[in-house]
């Protein structure tokens, strides 16, 4: 196993930094997922690791040797490293055991002992009975698990995975996610995991780097991705946040909407602009003036929607402000209605950016 | 755990990386087939440069002022204009009226009709040329004697051997290169566009006039500066129908040069004119191609309704047909005739049937099994080593492996831009000297075909890289294969179907090659080519018959096979 030091990693394709002074210590067996929106670098930073590309800046060190830099670079064949591909990339010319038995061959094992390592490999992964199929003749789940052996069987120090299950249907999703964890916590593997699905990042990995613009927004356990965000991206792209914008007026309170907001996170600055996230769900509607008036809020519904499991609001404040509230069903309240708001202080995170 | 910025970094299993860390041990093998291209390319040209404008003085303009005033050159350079013009313009006519009857219309029998013009395609043009010469002689030409019985005339209806014969006959061959174009044109163009056309009032032949025929435009230019830069390259047939007339082309100048006395420095400055018009010409073409959104219009289209012929469907058939067998039909079956009976010209009945042309040209004549050897053995050779060049160029430039790999492009291409005869004054100044002489041997007629089937080898090698997706490349290096082993192991089996395509393209592109052989061939390394132009002065009709139905035959099996392959291979993977 190996620990992966990335430190000041910079990437520039016709002068656009696609990933920019990028910093990442990841532990020894650790499992950490890179989580952001298309284009901001989590996918050229997988590739940077896997030394398909070259860095133009920085450095990357495996178990403390530089194996990534604008000077030195060592191909990915001599990295350590196995891959899980977006697109699968199971080999069509070969079979199921063909494929898992591949990386194998260029270490010096005796043929038995390869023939023992696809077999229980191919266990682990619930193929045995198709190790004689071609791709052609696999489900994606499948196929998905072919390259799961594949990359495995070479006992790798690091595994890199790009959104493996991007291609899969809804269900085989959700329980490859919990087969991957499996998998890991079995064998430990230094792990990065891509992905623009959140659930996935967080059903997965002990850590979630999220992404944006080709550096680290913020670093954490799930936990603390979802219910601590500390920038505004963060609290919009993870899980669905309401973003209040206002004026601070100590350290945990903030004007908004002509009301004071006790808010936790960071400590403001008296004076100065401040945002709050608050999830959807958080907010409470009531159509008539909650006892306590602390956080709550005047405002209007413009918009409800009935979702079956759920209502899902949209309400506007007097000055102009557009929210959007999460109920259960039970609460109907129409369009044009007026509603108190509450906003529990502890729900109301303030950000840092 | 996380975070930490100095880590226990453990060196456990990671010994092996420091010694690889600058090299990639594939490196030499990408830089080696780069560099060998591009010597391959600019060694014939530099050397046609140089001798075209240095003499023993030093550097001079004199062979260029030699070859503009004399009058047969400048004479030979206009018979090439007027032919290479009106042969573009014909192709052209024929090839897009075909391509449209097969494309956009209820024409019945597309499927041999396609099979047909690529007959034509792949019959050598002066295989063409020298069949027509026994159709169409002014004496016994077979057409000319069924004329005379029909009318008691004595005059000769056709003579193939002018420039009007010449022009008919070199269109026939170039046409089927204009069909190819015009017709992926035509699948282009959605119904949509001519709908629109059509509910606004116009019929169908007028929205074929005023909307597919714009529409196409582009692509009638293009296919004609190919059939125009097609017939300015041709030796063989100007040099079987225009030589007897006293008729010369710049090619038929070039080799006439190359005979004794030779002139070589006047045949390369003869050449550069040849060579820049043909760069010039594919330039505009290229422009006029490139112009995107209206040459590949509307991408891959919507519906395609066909144009219902009704009571014409017949007349517009005929009509097909008697091209192709002017084309093919006649020709083939006037070399059969040739090849299978004791005089030519008389009717084949049993009297006259014999397979004595067969065992004289396979056993008794002297040139001809060697030539089928060389021929053999330069085809193999040829294109086995010509696709792997072209698979190492075409994955240096798919992966752009390093700086600049993409300008390799440039120099795979080249050799479209170089006439063939023009390849071979090159070569032939570049290899009768030191340090590397190869004149004599059949190594030079390999380099020469090498240089001049790379383009079609590259990019066929291209197009089936551009199809499979580099992901199933990148997943066999992370677990340990290099480059090279990954090619070897993944690409190179998956891209199996589309290198069996270009080995044939090449291979097929070198047996039927005359205009570099015939000035580089040496009386050992003759080659079935230049043994039917030889023949053709010793009037050996029979045996000429013989090679060329063999050169026709093999080919045609090599498609076969390569479609064959091809299908059987879809089948296989399923994908």
């Amino acid at each position: 196993m190996a620990n992966v030091s990335i430190r000041g990693l910079t990437k520039k394709f016709a002068e656009v930094a696609a990933v920019d002074d990028f910093h990442l210590e990841i532990g020894d067996g650790e499992f950490v997922s890179l989580l952001g929106p298309s284009g901001c670098g989590k996918t050229t930073t997988l590739r940077l690791l896997a030394g398909f590309l070259q860095p133009d800046g920085g450095e990357i060190r495996a178990a403390g040797e530089v194996i990534s830099s604008p000077a030195h670079l060592v191909p990915p064949e001599r990295r350590q490293m196995s891959m899980i591909f977006q697109s699968y990339a199971v080999w069509p010319h070969m079979t199921v055991a063909q494929n898992v038995a591949y990386g194998l061959k260029f270490k010096k094992l005796t043929k038995q002992e390869i023939e023992k390592k696809v077999t229980k490999l191919l266990g682990v992964v619930h193929l045995a009975e198709l190790k004689d199929r071609y791709s052609a003749e696999l489900s994606g789940g499948q196929q998905q698990r072919v390259a799961l052996a594949r990359a495995l069987v070479v006992e790798p120090q690091i595994l890199l995975m790009d959104e493996p299950l991007s291609n899969l249907d809804a269900n085989l999703r959700e329980e490859m996610r919990f087969e991957i964890r499996r998998l890991h916590d079995e064998y430990r593997y230094t792990t990065v995991y891509v992905t623009h699905d959140q659930s996935e990042a967080m059903t997965t990995a002990d850590l979630i780097a999220v992404m944006n613009g080709g550096r680290i927004d913020q670093l954490g356990t799930p936990e603390d991705i979802y219910a601590r965000p500390q920038s505004e991206f963060v609290a919009r792209f993870i899980g669905a946040s309401n973003v209040l914008k206002g004026t601070a007026r100590d350290e945990n309170h903030m004007s908004f909407a002509g009301a004071t907001l006790r808010v936790t996170g960071a400590k403001l600055t008296a004076g100065q602009s401040a945002a709050v996230a608050i999830r959807q769900h958080d907010i409470e509607i009531a159509t008539q003036a909650p006892a306590s008036r602390e956080n709550t809020i005047k405002a209007t519904v413009t918009r409800q929607v009935y979702l079956g499991a759920s209502r899902d609001y949209v309400v506007e404040t007097a000055d102009g402000n557009s929210l959007r509230v999460v109920t259960p069903t039970e609460t109907a309240v129409d369009k044009g209605r007026e509603v108190w708001l509450t906003l529990p202080s502890d729900r109301c995170r303030a950000l840092d950016r | 755990m996380p975070a930490s910025q100095t880590g226990t970094f453990r060196r456990v299993g990671y010994t092996g990386w420091s010694a690889f860390r600058f090299k990639d041990p594939t490196f030499p093998v990408w830089i080696g087939a780069a560099i060998l291209l591009v010597f391959l390319m600019l060694l014939p040209l530099g050397a046609i440069f140089r001798a075209s404008l240095w003499d023993d003085t030093g550097l001079t303009l004199n062979r260029y002022f030699e070859v503009f005033t004399n009058e047969q050159f400048l004479k030979a350079i206009w018979n090439t204009l007027i032919i290479s013009t009106w042969v573009g313009v014909l192709a052209v006519m024929t090839g897009a009226l075909l391509a449209f009857l097969v494309t956009r219309t209820d024409l019945p029998w597309k499927k041999p009709i396609r099979a047909l013009v690529m007959a034509s395609f792949v019959t050598p043009p002066f295989l063409g040329a020298f069949a027509w010469t026994l159709l169409a002689g002014p004496n016994a030409g077979a057409l000319n004697k069924l004329y005379r019985a029909v009318t008691g005339s004595e005059e000769a209806l056709f003579n193939i051997f002018t420039m009007p014969g010449l022009i008919f006959v070199m269109a026939l061959y170039s046409f089927p290169f204009v069909f190819s174009m015009i017709a992926n044109v035509c699948e282009l163009i959605s119904s949509d566009l001519e709908d629109a056309a059509e509910i606004l009032g116009a019929n169908k032949w007028r929205t074929a006039w005023t909307v597919t025929l714009p529409l196409a435009m582009p692509a009638l230019i293009g296919g004609f500066i190919l059939a125009f830069l097609q017939s300015l390259s041709l030796f063989g047939a100007p040099a079987i129908l225009g030589l007897p007339a006293g008729l010369h082309t710049i090619t038929t100048q070039i080799w006439a040069l190359f005979q004794y006395p030779p002139r070589l420095d006047l045949a390369a400055a003869f050449s550069v004119p040849l060579l820049l018009a043909t760069m010039a010409l594919i330039a505009v073409q290229k422009k006029i191609l490139g112009r995107k959104g209206y040459s590949t219009v509307g991408g891959k289209g919507g519906q395609k309704r066909l144009i219902h012929l009704g009571l014409g469907r017949v007349p517009v058939l005929l009509f097909v047909f008697g091209i192709l067998s002017l084309s093919v039909f006649l020709p083939y079956w006037i070399l059969l005739k040739a090849a299978l009976s004791k005089a030519w010209a008389m009717p084949l009945t049993w009297d006259n049937f014999t397979l004595h042309n067969f065992s004289f040209a396979f056993f008794e004549y002297g040139d001809t099994q060697r030539a089928i050897y060389n021929t053999f053995k330069l085809g193999i050779v040829t294109a086995t080593l010509g696709t792997l060049l072209a698979t190492l160029i075409a994955y240096v430039t798919h992966r752009n492996l390093f700086r600049g790999a993409r300008y390799l492009t440039f120099f795979a291409l080249a050799p479209l831009v170089i006439p063939g005869i023009v390849l071979a004054v090159g070569l032939f100044i570049v290899y009768t000297r030191p340090p590397l002489v190869l004149y004599g041997t059949i190594w030079i007629l390999f380099v020469a075909f090498l240089t001049k089937e790379m383009p079609i080898g590259f990019s066929q090698a291209e197009s089936t890289f551009k199809s499979i997706h580099p992901e199933l490349e990148d997943a066999s290096r992370i677990i340990g294969a290099n480059r090279l082993i990954s090619l070897k192991d993944i690409t190179a089996p998956l891209a199996r179907s589309g290198l069996i395509a270009a080995w044939s393209f090449i291979f097929i592109g070198v047996i039927r090659e005359l205009s570099a052989a015939i000035l580089l061939f040496a009386p050992s390394s003759k080659v079935v080519s230049v043994v039917i132009f030889d023949l053709k002065e010793e009037g050996q009709v029979g045996v000429i018959a013989v090679l060329g139905t063999l050169m026709l035959a093999v080919s045609f099996l090599v498609i076969l096979g390569v479609q064959w392959f091809a299908g059987r291979d879809v089948v296989a993977t399923r994908e």
